[in-house]
C-alpha cells in the first residue's frame, strides 16, 4: 500500500497550549483571591467589581472553560492527529475555535466583573455569549468530525470515543441548559422556573463535570499515559465497558445535587441510585489507566510526568468514590451547603484535571519544540509542592465541613439550637480558611515553577508549525466478518453508527427526568397563596441575581428541624414556580435566605436593617465576611426595563394581569415609596429609584407567601374561617369595650381615632379591608411591619369576634363618625 | 532520550500473563485482558442496590418520603426536649424568689440588659420595665407573650426559638418583679399606665 504524505498542524496545539498555561494562572490567581476573601472581607476593596459574588464564577469559570479548555483542546488536537494519522480536517476551523474560545473567555472576564451574570452555577454568561459558546462548539465538533471522517486508520482509538462524547455531552448539555428569553442585550430570564429550573441546571450541572472535567480527560489519560508509560492499554474490555456505562449513566445523576431539596422524590432517588451505579463505571477509568502502569512502577519513581499521573488518576479514583457516598441522602445532608463540596471539587480540580494537565505539558512540549525538558528536578519539584498544596487546600475544609455541620444541628439541653447565630458557626471555622490560603498559594508557586521550566524548554527548541508524516490511505474493510470482527470492534469503523449510539446513551437520562418535571403538572403542586413578585420585587432579584447572592446564601430550607428551628418552615416546591431563575445556591458562607420576608420568622429583619446591613455589614455584626454594596444606595433602577421585563415573564406564563406593563412602573414607585418611608423613620433618607430599595423589597418577599406552621401558644384556631358573624349584644360589646380601652387604646385612641400614625378606625378608609372578616383578620394575624400586633395569641377567637364587632358597629357605625 | 515515532510497546518486554491484541494507534497497543472481576462484582452489586432502593421507597412503599420523615423526627424531637404546647394556664406569674433569681439569670444571660438596661431602666433602644406602663399589655401573660413573639419591626426579639417556654415564664415573672424598683436613670414610661 502507497504511503501518503501529509502534515501535522502543530502550530495550533502550540497556541492552545500556551492558552492552558496563561490562562491556569489566572484562573488559579482569582481563586486565591476569593480564598482571601473568604477568611478577610478587606480582600473585596469595597469595590462592586472585585465582590466575591462577581470572582467566584470569575474563579469557577476561568479553572473549568479557560484553563481546563484550553488543555483540552491542546491535547486533543495533539493527540487526535497522531491517532487518526491525518491533519485536523480545516486550518480555518482551528483558528476559529482558538480565537472564538480566547474571546468568550475575555468576555467572560469582562461581563462577571461588571456583574453581568445569570447565576447557573457554570453557565453564568449571559445569552448572546452562549450563542457564541454554541458556534465555537459547533466549530470545534465539525473541525473534529471532519478529521476523523478522513482519517488514514480503520479504527478509532478508545481515547476517540471518549472526545466524541465530550463534544457530543457539552452540546446537548449547553444548549438545553441555555434556554432564555433576553430582555435586552446584557438580560436574560431562563425558561425553566424553579425546580424545573434547578432539575435542568444540575443535570448540566453535574454533566459539566462528566463531559467537561471527566470524559475528555479519560480520553486524554487513553492517549498520554500509555505514552508517558510506554506500556499498552490494560484492558480493551474494560475501556468499551467503562466507556458506555459511564455516558449512559453520568445523565442520569444531576438531583443529587438537590437532595432533601424543594424537588419530587422519584428526582432525588433517581440522583442516588444512579450516583451509586456510577461508581464502577468512573473506577474502571481508574484501574484501567493504573494497571496500564504494571511493570512501569519503576519509571514513576524518577518521571515527573508519570507522577503526576499517578496522582491524577488516583484522585480521579477518589473523586469518583467521594462522589457516590456524598449523593447519599444521610451523607449529603453533611455534605450540601458545607465546604465539604468545595474539598471534594478541589481534588478533582487540582488532582485529576490539573495533575493530568501538568503530566501532559511536561510530555507533550519537549516532543513539539523538539528538545528535552529544561529541568527534570523542577518538575519534580512541582510534583510535590502540588501534591502537597493539594492536601493543605482540602483537609482543613473536610475539618470545617464536618465542623459547621455539627455547629448547625447542635441542640441545648432545653431542645433550642446551640448556636442561633449563624455567623458563630462560620467564624469558627474561618482558621481553616486561613490554611487554606496556603493550599492556594503552594499550587500557585508550583503552576510558576511549571511556567519558568516550560518556558526555558521552548526557548531552547523550536516548533515544527507543519510536521511531515506518512501513512497508508484509508481503504475500508468492508462489510463485518462476524467469525473475525465483533459488533464493537466493526462500529469503531462506522463512525456514524458510533456516533448515534453516543447521543441515544447521552440524551435518555436527561429526558427521563427533565420532561416530567416540565410536563407532567403533579411534580410542580402550585400553592394558591404564592403570588408573582412585584416590579420592584423583580428588580430586587435581578440584582440578587446578577451579583451572584447565591454563592454564599441558599434560598432553600430543608426538612429538619435543626433548620427550620433556625430559618423557619422548610420550603416546597410550590413555592418557586415564578423564579426564573431559580436562586437555591449550593453553599451557606452565610445564612438561608428563603424565609427572610416571613415577619415574625427567624430571619426576618427590618428595612432599616438591611439598608445599614449592606452599607456596611461589619457594622452589624462585627466578625461577618460579607462585602458591603454601598452603590446599591447610589445606583439607579434602570426603569426603562421595567415594561419589558413584566411582558417577559408574561411570555414565561407568569400570571400579571393583562395590560399589567403599563402600569408596571407606577406600581414600582408606589411600592418603593413605602420602603423609602419606613427608611425614614429610621431616619435614613434615600430614594425611591436606588437599587437598595428594591433589594429590600426582594428581601421582604422571600418565603412570606406562605405561613410556616409555628406551634402557637394560646387557643388559636387552625382552622381557616370563611366567614364571621357580628355580635350585637350589649354584653359582647361591654366586653369588647373592655379590652379595646385595655390594649387597643395605646394607638387607636379611646375614640378610635387613631394617635399619631396609626389609623383611624372611624373613618371609611380601610388598610387592610373594612369586611367583618378583613378585620377580624387584622387584629388576629397582626401587621407587624406597620406596628400592628397579632393578637391571636392574646384573646381568643371569641374576644376578637367581639372586638371586631366593636370596632365596626359602634366606633365604624355612621352616626358616631360623621 | 528521543524515542521512536511508533513507540511500541516491546514484545518482550510484557508480562507473563498478557496477550497483546493487533490494536496499534500511534504506537499505543491494548491487551486483551479481561475486567478484573472485583470491578465487575463492584458494578452489579451497585446496580443491586439501585434496584432495591427504589423497591425499599416506591414499589414497594417502605420508605418514607422526605415530608414523612420530617414530620416524624420532629415529633420525637418534641417528645426528646419535652416542647410541646403547653396550656395557657400553667403559665402564670411567679413568685418564688428561687425562680425570679432564676429569671435574672436569664435577664442577663439572654442580653436584655442591651435594650431594656442593667436593672431594667431602659435605653435609647428598649422601654423602662420599672414603671408600671407597658407598651403591650401590663399582665404576666401580655408580658410573656412579648418576649417569646417579640415585635420583630420595634426591634424586640422573639425568644421563642432560643429559651423555653419555663425560661420565659421565669424572666418574665422577673421583669413584672422590677415594677417600682426606681433605678437610676430611668427612661419616661412608654405606653399605657397601668395603676
Amino acid at each position: 500500500m502507497e504511503n501518503q504524505k501529509f502534515y501535522y498542524d502543530n502550530k495550533i496545539v502550540k497556541l492552545f497550549i500556551k492558552a492552558t498555561i496563561i490562562w491556569g494562572i489566572t484562573a488559579v490567581t482569582v481563586g486565591l483571591l476569593i480564598a482571601f476573601q473568604l477568611a478577610y472581607p478587606a480582600y473585596n476593596f469595597g469595590l462592586e467589581f472585585t465582590t466575591f459574588g462577581r470572582m467566584r464564577p470569575l474563579h469557577t469559570n476561568a479553572v473549568i472553560f479557560a484553563f481546563v479548555g484550553n488543555a483540552i483542546f491542546a491535547g486533543v488536537y495533539y493527540s487526535m492527529q497522531k491517532l487518526l494519522k491525518a491533519r485536523m480536517f480545516s486550518d480555518v476551523l482551528s483558528k476559529i475555535h482558538f480565537w472564538g474560545w480566547q474571546l468568550i473567555i475575555l468576555l467572560a472576564a469582562i461581563t462577571f466583573t461588571l456583574g453581568i451574570s445569570t447565576s447557573k452555577e457554570y453557565a453564568e454568561l449571559e445569552w448572546p455569549i452562549d450563542i457564541l459558546i454554541t458556534i465555537v462548539w459547533v466549530v470545534f465538533g465539525w473541525n473534529m468530525i471532519g478529521t476523523i471522517v478522513k482519517r488514514r486508520v480503520q479504527h478509532i482509538y478508545a481515547a476517540i470515543w471518549w472526545y466524541l462524547a465530550s463534544f457530543l455531552g457539552v452540546a446537548i448539555l449547553h444548549v438545553v441548559n441555555s434556554f432564555e428569553l433576553p430582555v435586552s442585550l446584557f438580560k436574560s430570564y431562563s425558561i425553566y422556573a424553579g425546580a424545573q429550573d434547578a432539575v435542568v441546571q444540575w443535570w448540566y450541572g453535574h454533566n459539566a463535570v462528566a463531559f467537561f472535567l471527566t470524559t475528555p480527560f479519560l480520553g486524554l489519560m487513553y492517549y498520554y499515559l500509555p505514552k508517558a508509560a510506554n506500556r499498552p492499554i490494560y484492558s480493551y474490555k474494560l475501556s468499551i465497558i467503562h466507556f458506555w456505562s459511564l455516558i449512559f449513566l453520568y445523565m442520569w445523576a444531576g438531583p443529587h445535587h438537590l437532595l432533601y431539596q424543594a424537588l419530587p422524590d422519584w428526582a432525588q432517588a433517581l440522583g442516588v441510585t444512579f450516583s451509586i451505579m456510577l461508581i464502577a463505571p468512573s473506577w474502571g477509568g481508574m484501574i484501567n489507566g493504573l494497571l496500564t502502569l504494571r511493570g512501569a512502577w519503576d519509571k514513576v519513581r524518577d518521571s515527573a510526568v508519570l507522577k503526576f499521573f499517578v496522582v491524577a488518576v488516583t484522585a480521579y479514583g477518589m473523586s469518583t468514590f467521594e462522589g457516590p457516598m456524598m449523593s447519599l441522602k444521610n451523607v449529603n445532608q453533611i455534605t450540601h451547603f458545607t465546604d465539604w463540596t468545595i474539598a471534594h471539587v478541589h481534588i478533582a480540580g487540582m488532582g485529576w484535571n490539573a495533575g493530568l494537565i501538568f503530566g501532559m505539558l511536561y510530555w507533550m512540549i519537549p516532543r513539539l519544540y523538539k528538545t528535552k525538558l529544561y529541568s527534570e528536578k523542577l518538575a519534580n519539584t512541582h510534583f510535590w509542592i502540588a501534591t502537597l498544596a493539594i492536601l493543605v487546600y482540602a483537609i482543613p475544609l473536610y475539618w470545617a465541613a464536618v465542623t459547621q455541620w455539627l455547629m448547625w444541628r447542635e441542640y441545648t439541653p432545653e431542645g433550642f439550637l446551640a448556636y442561633p447565630n449563624f455567623l458563630e458557626t462560620l467564624t469558627h471555622i474561618l482558621p481553616m480558611y486561613t490554611v487554606r490560603i496556603v493550599g492556594g498559594t503552594l499550587f500557585l508557586i508550583g503552576f510558576l515553577i511549571m511556567m519558568y521550566n516550560l518556558y526555558k524548554t521552548m526557548k531552547s527548541g523550536s516548533v515544527e508549525d507543519n510536521e511531515a508524516a506518512e501513512a497508508p490511505a484509508f481503504v475500508s474493510e468492508g462489510p463485518r466478518n462476524p467469525l473475525k470482527e465483533t459488533v464493537h470492534r466493526w462500529m469503531e469503523r462506522k463512525i456514524v453508527k458510533f456516533s448515534i449510539w453516543v447521543f441515544i446513551a447521552l440524551v435518555i437520562g436527561g429526558a427521563v427526568e427533565i420532561i416530567p418535571m416540565i410536563f407532567i403538572k403533579s411534580n410542580v403542586p402550585t400553592i394558591a397563596a404564592v403570588t408573582p413578585y412585584t416590579p420592584l420585587e423583580l428588580e430586587g432579584r435581578d440584582i440578587y441575581v446578577s451579583e451572584g447572592c447565591h454563592t454564599c446564601h441558599s434560598q432553600v430550607v430543608r426538612p429538619f428541624r435543626w433548620e427550620t428551628d433556625r430559618y423557619g418552615e422548610y420550603s416546597k416546591i410550590g413555592e418557586f414556580v415564578y423564579d426564573h431563575p431559580y436562586q437555591w445556591g449550593s453553599r451557606r458562607t452565610g445564612p438561608d435566605l428563603a424565609r427572610a420576608g416571613y415577619v415574625g420568622g427567624p430571619m426576618y429583619k427590618n428595612a432599616a436593617w438591611h439598608y445599614n446591613h449592606f452599607m456596611n455589614p461589619q457594622k452589624m455584626n462585627e466578625q461577618s465576611i460579607m462585602p458591603n454594596y454601598a452603590w446599591f444606595a447610589k445606583k439607579e433602577l434602570n426603569l426603562n426595563l421595567v415594561p419589558k421585563k413584566i411582558r417577559a415573564m408574561q411570555t414565561l406564563r407568569v400570571p400579571y394581569a393583562e395590560g399589567f406593563d403599563e402600569i408596571a412602573v407606577d406600581d414600582l414607585l408606589k411600592q418603593a415609596k413605602g420602603i423609602v418611608a419606613d427608611l425614614k423613620s429610621s431616619n435614613i433618607e434615600i430614594e425611591p429609584t436606588k437599587q437598595m430599595v428594591a433589594m429590600i423589597a426582594y428581601l421582604h418577599k422571600l418565603g412570606g407567601d406562605i405561613a410556616p406552621s409555628v406551634v402557637e401558644v394560646g387557643e388559636s384556631s387552625t382552622e381557616t374561617i370563611e366567614d364571621i358573624k357580628l355580635l350585637t349584644g350589649e354584653e359582647d360589646l361591654n366586653a369588647a369595650r373592655e379590652i379595646f380601652t385595655q390594649t387597643c387604646v395605646v394607638c387607636h385612641g379611646a375614640d378610635g381615632k387613631g394617635i399619631a400614625t396609626f389609623p383611624d378606625l372611624t373613618d371609611d378608609e380601610w388598610i387592610s379591608g373594612d369586611s367583618p372578616l378583613n378585620v377580624y383578620q387584622s387584629i388576629s394575624n397582626g401587621k407587624i411591619t406597620k406596628g400592628m400586633v397579632p393578637y391571636k395569641d392574646t384573646y381568643s377567637e371569641k374576644q376578637i369576634i367581639q372586638l371586631t364587632s366593636y370596632i365596626l358597629l359602634k366606633l365604624n357605625s355612621d352616626e358616631d363618625s360623621k | 532520550m528521543e524515542e521512536k515515532t511508533h513507540n511500541k510497546a516491546d514484545q518482550t518486554n510484557l508480562l507473563d500473563d498478557e496477550k497483546l491484541m493487533d490494536h496499534d494507534y500511534d504506537g499505543i497497543q491494548e491487551l486483551d485482558n479481561p475486567p478484573p472481576r472485583w470491578i465487575m462484582a463492584i458494578f452489579y452489586i451497585t446496580i443491586a442496590f439501585a434496584i432495591i432502593y427504589a423497591a425499599h421507597y416506591f414499589w414497594l412503599g417502605v420508605g418514607e418520603n422526605q415530608d414523612a420523615q420530617y414530620a416524624r423526627k420532629s415529633l420525637n424531637h418534641d417528645a426528646k426536649y419535652k416542647m410541646a404546647n403547653q396550656s395557657t394556664e400553667d403559665l402564670v406569674l411567679l413568685t418564688d424568689a428561687g425562680d425570679l433569681e432564676e429569671g435574672k439569670v436569664i435577664f442577663s444571660e439572654m442580653n436584655c440588659f442591651a435594650c431594656h438596661g442593667m436593672s431594667g431602666e431602659g435605653n435609647a433602644i428598649g422601654p423602662n420595665l420599672t414603671d408600671n406602663s407597658w407598651i403591650s399589655g401590663c399582665d404576666f401573660q401580655s408580658v410573656f407573650n412579648i418576649v417569646k413573639n417579640g415585635n420583630p419591626t420595634k426591634g424586640m426579639t422573639a425568644f421563642k426559638g432560643q429559651i423555653s417556654d419555663t425560661k420565659i415564664q421565669k424572666v418574665s415573672s422577673y421583669v413584672l418583679s422590677l415594677v417600682g424598683t426606681n433605678p437610676a436613670n430611668a427612661k419616661d414610661p412608654q405606653g399605657v399606665n397601668c395603676e
